[in-house]
């Protein structure tokens, strides 16, 4: 289960989302373990069925006056009664000050509340964002992902089949990498994110030479930083038994984090060049995106000849004299 | 298929050098070969891969190989672990 510390959060997070810590720092302990946010409104009211206290609780206008409508000792009663429970942190927008008692008790019961200058609408949306981004589920592959007339296209295949020079062909003829060698793949909803592991650049290992800068050797029209993943090569040696895809109209699929991306397994031998086929997979699934399916069409064509053709036949045999 | 982990002993971590290493003498083998850490596995085989790892001093790392010899392969990258890469 993936966490985030909230002092880590605070640290990196603090200019982006317009925090300030308003409890001492030895409350940024406490980690975060989802991706929700949660209004406190009705804990605040005393109803605790259902509270959702493992969430980060954001309060807001309606949430602080509410608070500053209790009398005393009820105010101190309700905090402690919703500070016994383990909350990641509270995060109060507009820059609106806590009543005094909370702040009191946070520090004590070691609970940060930060402060945000945001408005409470657009500070949920984008840390939601962020949340969501840090929670979303992740898996390393080892392919290169290219971006393909906007198609982004993860090449796969066993080590020293040629998955980096296919991607150093096809950035020659124009079109972008994202990364060689190290995938990384975030589900964002319904879509395959891929990006490069690190922060490194665009490098590349091409055996016999080493490693080179892609972003340096061909401009920065050869380089992106992240693409969605639209479809697999794999790329495998040739194999005369193996049963090769012939006419295309029955597709594969593969399944990453729960998304199904076609997958065309593609053999190599030498002197082929797989680079225009990796452009022709692009521009066909393109093709197949905007409705147009070129086996689909051509079998149609086919058999509507064959149609024609066994009618005329009919039509003279029944012709009987 | 054989797991094994295995600590970074030598103080430079997992730099070119070593992952050069590890590269090549995992190449000579058949079995399929991969290294993990933390949530990221990558193939072993491949020198961009295990230097994306940036392995640090006394970081964990999952060796996995999978096929006909991998006792041989594991054996022999565990050594150059063991070797501390030759160097400090």
């Amino acid at each position: 289960m993936k966490k985030i510390n909230i002092k880590e959060f605070y640290q990196t997070k603090k200019e982006e989302f317009s925090l300030t810590l308003v409890t001492n720092p030895k409350t940024l302990d406490n980690v975060i373990v989802n991706k929700y946010l949660n209004r406190p409104g009705l804990a605040l009211g005393g109803y605790f069925e259902r509270f959702a206290n493992e969430r980060i609780q954001i309060l807001g206008e309606t949430e602080i006056s509410y608070l500053q409508s209790l009398k005393d000792e009820d105010l101190y009663d309700r905090i402690k009664e919703i500070f016994v429970y383990e909350i990641p942190c509270f995060i109060v927008t507009k820059g609106l000050s806590v009543p005094e008692q909370m702040e009191y008790l946070a520090n004590e019961m070691n609970i940060a509340i930060l402060s945000s200058r945001l408005q409470t609408d657009k500070l949920y949306h984008s840390l939601r964002k962020f949340l969501e981004d840090v929670f979303a589920p992740s898996q390393t592959i080892h392919g290169t992902l290219v971006d393909v007339f906007g198609v982004g296209i993860l090449i796969t295949g066993k080590s020293g089949i040629g998955k980096s020079e296919c991607a150093l062909d096809l950035v020659e003829r124009g079109h972008r990498l994202i990364t060689d060698d190290v995938v990384k793949i975030k589900l964002r909803e319904d879509v395959l994110m891929g990006s490069s592991s690190n922060d490194y650049g665009h490098f590349m290992e091409i055996r016999g030479v080493g490693l080179i800068d892609i972003e340096k050797m061909f401009g920065i029209q050869a380089a992106r930083i992240q693409k969605r993943l639209d479809a697999q090569i794999e790329l495998m040696p040739w194999q005369d038994n193996m049963d090769y895809e012939r006419i295309g109209l029955s597709d594969n699929f593969v399944d990453i984090l729960g998304v199904k991306i076609p997958i065309i397994y593609l053999p190599v031998s030498p002197g082929k060049n797989v680079s225009v086929i990796m452009e022709v997979v692009a521009m066909n699934h393109i093709l197949k995106t905007y409705g147009y399916d070129a086996a689909k069409v051509y079998t149609q064509k086919l058999q509507q000849d064959l149609q024609r053709k066994s009618k005329i036949y009919n039509t003279l045999l029944d012709d009987k004299e | 298929m054989i797991r094994k982990t295995i600590v970074i002993e030598n103080k430079l971590g997992m730099h070119a050098r070593p992952a050069t290493l590890i590269v090549k003498a995992a190449t000579k083998y058949r079995s399929e070969f991969r290294i993990k850490k933390d949530d990221m596995e990558i193939n072993g085989k491949s020198i961009m891969g295990v230097m994306t790892l940036a392995a640090e001093y006394k970081s964990q790392l999952e060796l996995i190989a999978d096929g006909i010899d991998e006792e041989y392969l594991i054996e022999e990258i565990s050594e150059l672990f063991a070797s501390k890469f030759g160097e400090e």
